[in-house]
């Protein structure tokens, strides 16, 4: 038998404000979250903007988390502050996640890339450069495991039901989501707490960015230089955040009177098979990853009444996430709105999806689409809705929501009102 | 109705080789892959022995050169694994299934990044007292390295080269970086195959740990500590293995080998303080009173690692006749280990009668821990 899965909590780190409420007033009221860069010296790199968390107090999640005061990786530290959010925010402790399995979506692992610059300048001639790797600094490890946030919140809220971490790039938050509400779904666990972290604005993570072409460059224009599906649209915006939500079975939610932001009804997820910098042009990829997620729900193009796409302001995305769209949609598409937060977050990398999964639940509990702003000048490939006039009244039931990642993985999630 | 999975392909590439039978027979005779590592210095690791993939030629596998340079090592092994089991299943995508209907599961492990691939970067990026220098990452340093060093990077591409290699679009995941994180993506592709998500999947695994850097980030977490008690310990290596699962009856209709059927598979969470032998016993003791014909064993080199799985197999009054252990002969290979444990178990359970089960140990080090019992079809 299959179980109805929904969304009891919500946690969120982002460059739009942390926690929920602050999250949601600044989306609805297109506030831009980007910035110049001012958690490293950018002044050299090509690309000196980004989407930061501002004012990050440590403080909470090192109470929480005493084990964590010399951890040097910031993502696990957004990726903390956002699980506890969540399960806060569902109300539960650790006496309700006991049995839960953890999800998480990451991208890149932390390297500590500064550090071991001054150590490979101090090696002497003929001197075993492990030595001075091993003992070269009293801060943390050479490297942090993709593990370790979901190692680090399960062990905290004792999640014996199964510790995932999901590494696929910009699908990995959806795919985390996806995952955990099949497992919840099928039976095998009643409850999940699932997204993502990532935080790649440091040297290396921007530097490398940079070099692949596809970040916007206006510098002197942060707030206008995330464009979904703008004719002028330069590139994205790299950007850092963590999302994450507890999903539990309607009966467990029921349960315990848990409040329920919207129901997950489908996933479905899809390989591009083509390159790894570039989406394959007919969105073969993103067609299959929408009809995956919409027959995984037991729906129509029809039901589908808005998309939170993926919109990452690339030249080569938008247009082809249009085309997929219409593919999937057909006139349908033109009928609903279609909306991209990452023209006000930039780009969160592995947190997108997951943070978008949130934004379509909270579209659904609060009856309100939120904008894609800088979009003045439509590019006549991206033809659809996009929400441009501010945010959106929204009595719709279903929202589809896009996460297409670097090498060609894509996912799809369905929600519904509940 | 959820179908019967069997598995019929086996795609190694091991520091015992490539070729399955081959591989199979160098572990049962005990021989080592294992040899002081040639790249950097080992003298200050409490390990000084590693296992990497000898005379290894990507290019037999990745004839296009412009994609081969996009790839780290651990891509161009996971790639050649894939090709591997892909031949060794005679299977033929578009004609056997669609392209779309193929899953892919796997695991990656730590990022596959050697000092050699930002030694340029580094040394460009110091000023001029030695530390790193902002100004000069993005003056100099940024200059010094490919452009395309981000795809050697991304924990997911291994497994995206696998997709674009093979042409797969089907339903995916990507976890890492231990091992129990390798038998996740088995258990994932298995469940997509069962539950007719994909019509076939090929589930495994990558990891490539013999370079300098990983050395330091196993000894900094402890996992070179029985070399130092016991002088006896894992031995990182390097490699990668898929597997082709499809349901019985579909691999019967296109006159596809079968190795072995998977049965059962059963997880564990080791959590913080928590003792890893009684996750590991609790798990097998779930997959009911079974007597296997032969374990393919989690063991690594030393005693107490071979102890403790013995113990685990005990608790759970599971009688053992045979058991062979990969990892003190192959080395351990984390991401890649739970797909080569099943792969090596597959092979057993291929040339022993019908009905005979061996049971495969996923037990390694990250919290995820593992079984997945396979019966000869």
């Amino acid at each position: 038998m299959n179980h109805r899965v929904v969304i009891t909590g919500i946690g969120l780190c982002t460059p739009v404000g942390r926690e929920v409420a602050a999250v949601w007033d600044n989306l609805l009221a297109g506030r831009s979250g980007i910035g110049p860069i001012t958690l490293f010296a950018a002044n050299s790199l090509p690309v000196r903007i980004g989407g930061e968390v501002k004012n990050f107090h440590a403080d909470a999640v090192a109470n929480a988390f005493p084990g964590v005061r010399d951890e040097p990786d910031r993502k696990v530290w957004l990726g903390l502050d956002a699980a506890l959010q969540a399960i806060q925010d569902a109300g539960l402790d650790e006496n309700g996640l006991g049995a839960a399995q953890v999800h998480v979506g990451v991208s890149l692992e932390y390297l500590a890339f500064e550090q071991v610059v001054s150590v490979l300048q101090a090696v002497r001639p003929g001197e075993a450069l492990g030595a001075r790797l091993l003992g070269g600094w009293d801060r943390g490890a050479l490297q942090t495991p993709l593990d370790r946030l979901a190692e680090l919140v399960g062990d905290r809220f004792g999640c014996a039901g199964g510790r995932f971490t999901n590494c696929s790039a910009c699908a990995a938050g959806a795919q985390a989501i996806g995952e955990a509400f099949r497992r919840i779904r099928a039976g095998a666990v009643d409850r999940a707490l699932a997204g993502a972290t990532d935080s790649a604005l440091n040297p290396l993570g921007l530097g490398g960015f940079s070099l692949l072409h596809i970040l916007s460059t206006e510098n002197d224009a942060p707030q206008t230089a995330c464009r979904p599906f703008d004719a002028s649209r330069q590139g994205t915006v790299l950007s850092e955040g963590a999302a994450f939500l507890v999903l539990e079975s309607l009966d467990a939610a029921r349960a315990r009177a848990a409040r329920v932001y919207a129901e997950v009804l489908g996933y479905g997820s899809s390989l591009d098979a083509y390159r790894v910098s570039d989406p394959e042009p007919t969105g073969r990829g993103a067609v299959l990853s929408m009809r995956r997620a919409l027959a995984d729900a037991g729906l129509s193009a029809e039901a589908v009444d808005c998309v939170n796409a993926h919109g990452t302001g690339t030249p080569k995305n938008d247009a082809v996430e249009t085309l997929a769209i219409k593919t999937v949609l057909g006139q349908r598409a033109r009928l609903i709105p279609v909306h991209s937060v990452k023209s006000m977050t930039g780009h969160m990398i592995a947190t997108s999806g997951a943070f978008e999964a949130a934004v379509a639940a909270l579209t659904l509990m609060d009856r309100n689409v939120p904008p894609t702003i800088n979009l003045a000048h439509p590019d006549p490939h991206c033809d659809l809705d996009y929400v441009t006039e501010g945010c959106r009244a929204f009595a719709g039931e279903t929202v589809l929501s896009n996460s297409f990642g670097f090498g060609g993985q894509n996912a799809s999630l369905v929600l519904r009102r509940c | 109705m959820a179908a019967r999975v069997v598995i019929t392909g086996v795609g190694l590439v091991t520091p015992l080789g490539l070729d399955p039978g081959e591989i199979l027979r160098r572990i049962e005779a005990r021989e080592t892959a294992a040899v002081p590592p040639t790249g950097f210095d080992p003298s200050p690791f409490a390990c000084r022995l590693c296992a990497p993939v000898p005379d290894f030629q990507p290019q037999r596998f990745v004839p296009e050169p412009k994609l081969l340079r996009l790839m780290n090592r651990d891509a161009q092994l996971a790639v050649a694994a894939a090709r591997l089991a892909v031949a060794d299943a005679g299977l033929v995508v578009e004609r056997d299934y669609a392209p779309e209907a193929i899953g892919l599961f796997g695991a990656t492990g730590l990022a596959g990044l050697s000092l050699g691939d930002v030694a340029p970067l580094l040394r460009a990026s110091a000023g001029s007292d030695g530390r790193f220098d902002p100004e000069r990452f993005g003056t100099a340093g940024l200059k010094a390295i490919s452009p395309l060093l981000s795809f050697k990077v991304l924990s997911n591409m291994p497994i995206c080269f696998v997709s674009i290699c093979e042409r797969l679009q089907g339903p995916n995941a990507i976890y890492s970086p231990w091992e129990g994180h390798g038998a996740q993506a088995i258990e994932a592709g298995w469940c997509a195959v069962r539950n007719g998500e994909a019509r076939c999947a090929l589930v495994g695994g990558c990891d490539a740990k013999t370079h300098e850097l990983a050395f330091v980030s196993l000894e900094q977490r402890g996992l070179f500590e029985s070399w130092k008690h016991e002088r006896q310990g894992l031995i990182p290596g390097e490699g990668a293995a898929f597997l082709v699962l499809e349901p019985e009856s579909a691999a019967a209709a296109r006159g596809a080998k079968a190795y072995a059927r998977l049965v059962a598979g059963r997880f564990g969470t080791v959590a913080q303080g928590e003792d890893r032998l009684g996750v590991c016993s609790r798990l097998l003791g779930a997959l009911g009173r079974i007597t296997p014909a032969a374990v393919v064993s989690a063991a690594e080199g030393e005693a107490s690692s071979r102890h403790s799985e013995a113990e685990a197999l005990r608790r759970a009054g599971l009688e053992v006749p045979a058991s062979i252990e990969p990892k003190p002969q192959l080395g351990t290979l984390f991401a890649a280990a739970a797909a080569v444990q099943v792969g090596v178990a597959a092979l057993l359970a291929g040339r022993r009668a019908a009905g005979e089960r061996v049971l495969a140990n996923c037990f390694g080090h990250g919290s995820g821990q593992a079984a997945f019992l396979l019966e000869t079809p």
